[in-house]
């Protein structure tokens, strides 16, 4: 982080250019918390995938209930209990280690709802058909339904990496400084706060847009198919 | 150390935690009407095929798709007073979320009113409706009908979302959980319990929604 | 039936009717006069042309060349205005019935009245139940579509049609998606339609039918009126080695 962002009001002048630096500085954070809990979250969602279609009954409903948490609650309350909520219980935690917590298990209970929505979405009618070829449950999977299920997958989950990106916003309100963080410090700082949230708002746009393109053409590609 | 959890605390000051459902049940339904009509009109908009149209819809759509909501809501609360706008946290908040919701529900009124049968309509202009009136008349309440599982689970998501709304003081759910924990310091239970009343509204609103679904747009017999 | 109608009154004329889709041209220049409370119907392949005439009539389809008039008036697919006042005068049914599926069939009978014509609730159900006794469905009025079979549905349709109370009629195949022991129900209403004095224009695959019900028999093949006469002349008596094939293969 700049220095001119915690002088705070004794600068009096920010010129756009400065303002844009240090949003574009902040903005890294923004990135790496994203790539982080996408990546964390995915790992976390292939063994709730894995629970829900290797395990009996009992793992399943454990793993439909997490998701039912993840996606029934609000991501800011999860962030709040990850950092208010368990340091009032007594774990320290960082901004930055609450919200790589937060997210990606909120991250992990999407991913793992929309794989195993394409898992399902091929599964019907093929599992049959590879049982009757005597492929054991790791052969069907590794062979007949993830090489399926894998393509259609990729359109979706590419979209929810847009969602993945905009979540990671809330993790300013526990004081992480990322993009949303360091532009209401900046808009306090500058009196400029029209100036300064069209900027983020941009920043935000420059990042999801291309993403949102891509994930959209990439299920279009699947539907002509 | 040994932690002990007092839910009591936090339950002891309902009146603040349903002054706070109430906020939010409010925030949540007015932005549902005024967004799911924002959405109507805009897929209507796009429906007219005009290319100014449509460039305009999918500029506000995708702008709102591609930023986050704190941001809309920040922009809206902190931005647009330079501009003269000053409006109430609760106004900024009603505000955010029909505009977040708008864009959401224009994309997916978009899908349903795609995939209406085109023979629906011409048999609508046969019969020399206007094509406002086909629109409204013919398309519109099949297209509800086609989407609305996917337009109850954006409206839940909004009313998640409207947790955030108290980052700029409105006094909905989670500021009252916020305001309750900062008085008597026990965050984790403060959290759990408002998390728990987000999810049974959340249950609750769904159940609700589809009820009024069936009634209305799946053909509950009427007469 | 084959008497010329009585009245001489030209309601559709169309002049040198062209349609292209892209490069592909399906009308080639169509002329074609009805008169009042005559029955026409159109046969011919599938490709011929004969939906897309039909479609052109009431400003469904643009057409590229040509003019239409009807009822004296020339028919403009630009002008949304003189269209809908157009479309008031021209029913159309279509093949698949097309009844709005979120209406029940009352209320598709009164929808266009209600919005074109501004009636007063009571006289649009009073009208509908009448034109409902007309199709024999009186009873199905709170009835939704989806409840209906496909000839119920179909009769359905003609009463929504009527009760904008138009002067002519265009029928597209309006029996090609009917079980077929469905089929008669249909046309028996249709054959009342003509006996009351009502103008139809009916693309049809029922040579029967149009053989029993229509003035005059039109023939398309590849998109021009390939041959036309009184039904006797033209079932009986055909010209064309085409008419003579059509006809043989059916």
């Amino acid at each position: 982080m700049d220095n001119a962002i915690y002088s705070g009001r004794d600068v009096v002048e920010f010129s756009i250019w400065d303002v844009l630096r240090n949003l574009l500085l902040a903005a890294r954070w923004t990135v790496a918390l994203s790539l982080i809990t996408f990546a964390a979250g995915g790992l976390v969602a292939i063994i709730l995938v894995l629970i829900r279609n290797r395990t009996d009954r009992w793992g399943k409903h454990v793993v439909v209930l997490y998701v039912q948490l993840f996606q029934g609650t609000p991501l800011l309350m999860q962030l709040f209990l990850a950092y208010f909520g368990l340091s009032a219980l007594g774990f320290q935690i960082s901004a930055w280690g609450a919200a790589s917590l937060a997210l990606t298990l909120y991250c992990s209970a999407f991913l793992s709802e929309i794989w195993h929505g394409c898992i399902q979405a091929v599964s019907k009618g093929q599992w049959e058909a590879s049982a009757c070829l005597a492929l054991n449950w790791a052969e069907q999977m590794r062979y007949i339904i993830l090489p399926q299920a894998i393509k259609l997958a990729i359109p979706p989950t590419v979209g929810f990496m847009v969602q993945a990106v905009k979540a990671t916003a809330l993790a300013s309100v526990i004081g992480f400084i990322e993009l949303t963080k360091a532009g209401t410090m900046i808009a306090n700082a500058t009196f400029k706060p029209f100036m300064v949230f069209s900027i983020i708002g941009v920043l935000y746009f420059c990042l999801c847009y291309p993403i949102s393109r891509y994930a959209r053409s990439l299920e279009r590609k699947m539907n002509v198919r | 150390m040994s932690i002990e959890l007092d839910f009591g605390a936090i339950l002891i000051e309902w009146p603040q935690l349903l002054k706070g459902v109430g906020w939010t049940l409010f925030l949540t339904l007015s932005s549902t009407v005024i967004g799911v009509s924002v959405g109507s009109f805009f897929s209507w908009i796009q429906w007219q095929k005009k290319s100014i149209g449509i460039h305009v819809v999918s500029l506000y759509v995708e702008s709102i798709r591609n930023t986050p909501f704190i941001i809309q809501l920040f922009f809206i609360f902190f931005g647009l007073p330079s501009l003269g706008i000053k409006l109430s946290a609760e106004w900024a908040s009603v505000v955010a979320m029909s505009i977040n919701l708008g864009a959401y529900s224009t994309e997916i009124i978009r899908a349903g009113v795609e995939a209406i049968d085109r023979g629906q309509i011409e048999a609508a202009y046969t019969l020399a409706l206007s094509r406002a009136q086909t629109f409204k008349r013919v398309i519109l309440p099949q297209a509800y009908k086609k989407i609305w599982p996917s337009l109850v689970s954006q409206i839940i998501i909004v009313m998640l979302g409207s947790s955030v709304c108290g980052q700029v003081s409105t006094e909905e759910l989670s500021y009252a959980a916020n305001l309750i924990q900062s008085r008597n310091f026990r965050a984790f239970e403060a959290f759990i319990i408002a998390a728990t009343i987000y999810l049974a509204l959340c249950i609750l609103l769904r159940s609700v929604l589809n009820r009024l679904g069936q009634r209305y747009l799946f053909g509950t017999r009427r007469g | 039936m084959s008497d010329k109608p009585l009245t001489s009154e030209i309601v559709i004329e169309a002049k040198g009717l062209k349609k292209f889709f892209g490069s592909k041209s399906v009308l080639k220049g169509i002329d074609l006069t009805v008169f009042q409370s005559e029955v026409v119907a159109i046969i011919g392949r599938s490709g011929s042309g004969k939906s897309t005439l039909l479609r052109c009539l009431n400003g469904l389809e643009a057409f590229q060349e040509g003019s239409v008039r009807i009822n004296g008036a020339e028919l403009k697919t630009n002008n949304a205005q003189t269209l809908r006042a157009l479309r008031q005068q021209i029913g159309m049914i279509f093949q698949s019935f097309n009844l709005f599926p979120h209406l029940s069939v009352g209320e598709n009978l009164m929808l266009a009245p209600h919005l074109v014509h501004k009636k007063t609730k009571n006289e649009l159900s009073t009208q509908a139940i009448n034109l409902l006794k007309r199709v024999g469905l009186e009873e199905k009025f709170h009835a939704f579509p989806d409840e209906l079979s496909g000839g119920q549905q179909q009769r359905v349709a003609i009463a929504r049609a009527l009760a904008m109370g138009p002067s002519i009629l265009l029928c597209d195949e309006i029996t090609s998606a009917l079980d077929p022991e469905l089929v008669s129900e249909v046309l028996q209403v249709v054959e009342s339609l003509a006996q009351e004095g009502m103008t139809l224009l009916m693309v049809t695959h029922e040579m029967n039918f149009a053989k029993k019900v229509s003035h005059r028999v039109i023939f398309m093949h590849e998109g021009r009126v390939h041959e036309e006469g009184s039904s006797i002349d033209l079932f009986t008596n055909p010209k064309t080695t085409e008419l003579k094939q059509f006809l043989s293969s059916i």
